[in-house]
Formats: C-alpha cells, sequence, structure tokens
C-alpha cells in the first residue's frame, strides 16, 4: 500500500518537474524571438537616422536652387520632425510613408530645375537616398518577418497561456501605406 | 531553417570525429604493418596510432580555423573594397539587412566563367566570392538572387561544412595517396623475413583492411560531398528567394549561369561549394549523375519558377 502511494507520488512529482522545464524552454523561446524582434527594428532604426540625418543636407541644396518652392521644402521638413517624435511603431510607420512621398513630390519638382539636377551635391545626395531606401525596404521586410513569427509564437498554443501569463502583447508591422512606395524612389538622369 | 543549422552542426561535429578515427586507424594500420615487417617488440602501431590522432586533432582545429582562408586561396579569389564595387557592396548590404545578418565581406576571383561561392566559419565571418565574368554579365535582379543564394547557405552553416569537408577531404585523399604508393612501391621484397610471422593470418587480414580503407578512401570522401551537397542547393534556392523576394531574379541567373559556369581554379575538391558546378564536362564518366555535386539546373529554375511568394515564411 505504502509504496504503492510514494511511487504514485514520485510519478506525479516527476511529471510537474518536466512540465516546469518545457515551460521554461517556451517562454525562452519566446523571450529570445521578442528580442529578435526589438533587434530587427533596431536595425529599421539605424536606416532611418541615416536619412534623418541626410534631409537637412539635401533641403540646403535645394534651396540654393529653388527657394520659391517654399512649400514642397517645408512639407519635407514637417514629415522629417513627425518621425523623428513618433513613438510607436505606427506612427513610425506613417510618418516615414509621408517622408517618402514628400521626397517623392522634391524629386519631382527638381525635373524643373536644371541646374538643380546637374548639381553633382544633389546627385550624390539623390544616389544616397535612394541606397538607404532600399535598405530601410530590406530592413522593414526583416523586422515584418520577425513580428510574424513572434505573433505567430504568441497566438498559437502553447504560446498563447504564456502571453496571457506573462503580459506578451503583440507586435504591429511596419507598413506601407499606398503600392507605389513599395518602389524605392526612382532617379532619372 | 533552425533544424537545418542544427543539423549542419551535427554534421559537422559527425565529420570532424569520423575523420579523426580513420586518421587514427590509418595511423594504426601502417603501425601494425610496421611491426609484422620489423618485429612487434617495436611497437609501431601504438606509437603510430597516438602520433595519428594528435596529428588528426591538430588538423581539425585549424582546420576549423583556417579552411575559409585555404579555400580562398585555393581559388584565387582577392577581397575587394567598397571602392571598388560599389554595387556588388550595395546589394549584399541590403539583403544581408533583410536575412539579419552581418554583410559579408567581398572576395573576386578573376575568371570569364559565371560562378559563386560563400565560405567561412560562422555567419559572422561570412565570405562571398564571386567571379568576375558573374559580375560583368548579371542584371541586378539576376545578381540579388545569386547573393541572397549564398547568404541563405550562411544562414544555414551550409559554409561551414562544406568549407571544413573541402579541407579533410582534400587531406585523406593526399594521405591515402601517399601510403597507397608506398604500400605498392615501397618493396614487398624483405617481407618474409619478418621476425614476428606467427600472427600471419591476422596481421594479413589487418593489412588487406588497410589497403581496403586506403582505396575506399576517395570514394567515401567522394559520398560525403554528395551527401552535403545536393539538396542544400535546392533548399538555399528557396531561402534565397525568400530573401529577395524575388525567385524569377535567381532563375534567370542559373539560366545564363548554367551556359558558362567554368572556373579553372575550382578543383573536385572545391566544387561543392559553388553555386553551379564549375568544373567542364571534359569527361564523360559513366555514373555522372550519380557523382554529380549540383542537381541539374533546369530542376532548380522549374522549382523557383514554380514558386508563388505568398506561400509565407518558415
Amino acid at each position: 500500500m505504502l509504496p504503492g502511494v510514494i511511487s504514485l507520488i514520485a510519478i506525479i512529482a516527476g511529471i510537474i518537474i518536466l512540465l516546469f522545464f518545457i515551460g521554461i524552454g517556451i517562454y525562452n523561446s519566446i523571450v529570445s524571438l521578442r528580442n529578435k524582434v526589438d533587434n530587427s527594428w533596431h536595425q529599421i532604426d539605424v536606416q532611418l537616422r541615416k536619412r534623418y540625418d541626410l534631409i537637412p543636407n539635401l533641403m540646403e541644396t535645394v534651396k540654393g536652387y529653388a527657394k520659391h518652392e517654399r512649400e514642397t521644402l517645408q512639407n519635407v521638413i514637417n514629415a522629417r520632425k513627425i518621425g523623428i517624435d513618433a513613438k510607436t511603431v505606427k506612427e513610425q510607420a506613417k510618418a516615414e510613408n509621408m517622408i517618402t512621398g514628400t521626397l517623392k513630390s522634391l524629386f519631382a519638382l527638381s525635373e524643373n530645375y536644371p541646374n538643380l539636377k546637374a548639381d553633382q551635391h544633389f546627385l550624390k545626395l539623390m544616389e544616397q537616398l535612394n541606397g538607404i531606401e532600399s535598405n530601410i525596404a530590406y530592413a522593414r521586410q526583416f523586422y515584418n518577418d520577425m513580428v510574424m513569427k513572434f505573433n505567430t509564437r504568441i497566438q498559437t498554443f502553447p504560446g498563447n497561456i504564456f502571453a496571457r501569463m506573462f503580459n506578451f502583447l503583440s507586435r504591429d508591422y511596419f507598413e506601407i501605406e499606398e503600392i507605389s512606395a513599395r518602389e524605392p524612389v526612382k532617379v532619372k538622369f | 531553417m533552425y533544424e537545418q543549422i542544427a543539423s549542419n552542426r551535427a554534421k559537422t561535429v559527425f565529420i570532424i570525429i569520423g575523420f579523426v578515427v580513420f586518421i587514427t586507424l590509418v595511423g594504426f594500420a601502417i603501425g601494425y604493418y610496421l611491426d609484422w615487417r620489423y618485429g612487434i617488440s617495436n611497437n609501431y602501431s601504438v606509437i603510430l596510432m597516438i602520433f595519428a590522432l594528435i596529428l588528426a586533432v591538430i588538423m581539425s582545429f585549424s582546420s576549423y580555423y583556417y579552411s575559409d582562408r585555404i579555400v580562398l586561396s585555393l581559388s584565387g579569389a582577392r577581397p575587394i573594397s567598397r571602392e571598388e564595387n560599389q554595387r556588388v557592396y550595395y546589394m549584399a548590404e541590403g539583403l544581408s539587412i533583410a536575412a539579419g545578418l552581418t554583410i559579408p565581406k567581398i572576395y573576386v576571383m578573376g575568371d570569364e566563367g559565371m560562378n559563386a561561392f560563400a565560405t567561412g566559419r560562422n555567419p559572422q565571418k561570412g565570405v562571398i566570392a564571386f567571379t568576375q565574368g558573374l559580375l560583368d554579365n548579371l542584371s541586378d535582379e539576376e545578381l540579388k538572387g545569386v547573393i541572397s543564394h549564398e547568404l541563405s547557405h550562411i544562414k544555414n552553416y551550409d559554409i561551414l561544412l562544406g568549407t571544413i569537408v573541402v579541407v579533410m577531404v582534400g587531406m585523406i585523399t593526399i594521405i591515402s595517396n601517399i601510403i597507397f604508393r608506398s604500400l605498392i612501391f615501397g618493396g614487398g621484397s624483405r617481407r618474409r623475413s619478418s621476425k614476428g610471422s606467427g600472427g600471419g593470418i591476422l596481421s594479413l587480414i589487418l593489412i588487406i583492411v588497410g589497403v581496403l580503407l586506403i582505396l575506399l578512401a576517395p570514394i567515401i570522401a567522394t559520398l560525403i560531398r554528395l551527401a552535403i551537397s545536393r539538396n542544400r542547393e535546392f533548399l538555399a534556392d528557396s531561402t534565397g528567394a525568400l530573401i529577395s523576394r524575388y525567385p524569377a531574379g535567381l532563375a534567370n541567373a542559373l539560366k545564363k549561369i548554367s551556359m558558362h559556369s567554368e572556373v579553372k581554379t575550382a578543383s573536385s575538391a572545391t566544387a561543392h561549394l559553388f553555386i553551379a558546378n564549375p568544373i567542364g564536362d571534359k569527361s564523360k564518366v559513366m555514373f555522372k549523375s550519380l557523382f554529380n555535386t549540383h542537381p541539374p539546373a533546369e530542376e532548380r529554375i522549374r522549382r523557383l519558377e514554380n514558386m508563388s511568394l505568398g506561400v509565407g515564411i518558415k
């Protein structure tokens, strides 16, 4: 009688310990995925900062040739400020879409100023901006892949139990609004 | 993806252990042969076995740390700077971001054939080497396809396994050649004069086993190379398409590459590293398809063209 009870307790204890360790494994894998999401967000951030740093430079160059286009220039500057101040992924995505859009109208405008189009400094800035735009697109792709993995993990069983217990929240995708924004800004020479 | 990395690491460990065991056994076989010829009292078998073991361990360590450099210099690849080729660096940078990898170093082989390979012992030390012909003849989208393919080799740790195999298989081939020659030409004339003729049959068996082992070594080496090579090309194609999000780029690149993929500096030891078979169709071997290191280009192109994007990311 007694040995039977002891072995029963031992088995139950064993199962509990086993479940505990499985739980630790799942918890750790969720945390590691969350860190990957954060890290991939950082990759986007690096590229966004590069673009913020280039914009004032670009503004100065354009002003030299097209100072009457105050409105277009101001739009870019405003969009940049919103981007810098953005707190959440959604806000950031919206601001970046704005920046891309305003830059596009700025480049369209440069078509009317042959001298500006021929400016070596301007051409170099455009080239750099193009490079950054495509890197942003790549970084966004990686970030969204990671978000999808993370969200899937915490929304499916057994991750969802842990998500509720430890308050893991789904992350937002970094989305682009319009199809045309998918293409990096094209420059024609 | 993660299973692939784990399996590659396990295979690497397995191959290193296999290599150490093989070299030690060869050392023992030679020692046993010498014992049989010159008398057991010299303990050649033990001495040579220990010597071979130490040698094998040192070789394993050095091939882990230096095999990437050995492979690069075997292929005659030289590093190029960002200034020398902005185009490749821009693409490599962007695609590395998309794959979540550190930007690999870029090397170039001065060959007209179109080919590329990746090496390095881990993703942080990744290297991609292109032939000049590839850089000159592919469009941007096609080159991106090739870079993505190589990046996925880096991401999967295929590079570690593939590169270590080059060095280890090369060493086994060299060693077995030396032994084979010395066995044949080393002179059997004094064989009968040995003192320890007692364990005759046993030692004869061991010698036969030893010779068989030595004869089999190149074949084993070839089979190992095949086992690790063919499927991972398909895998790298599909993972690469997920990185570039444009399977047609790689498909078109493969179409061009398969027309002219010969690389002069490539050998049968390094062939499996390349994106397409770098060795020309000079030899009409009977079991050619059996010994191919790469799947046929048509099949790879077909699979890429069938890939639809929305399938999702695994």
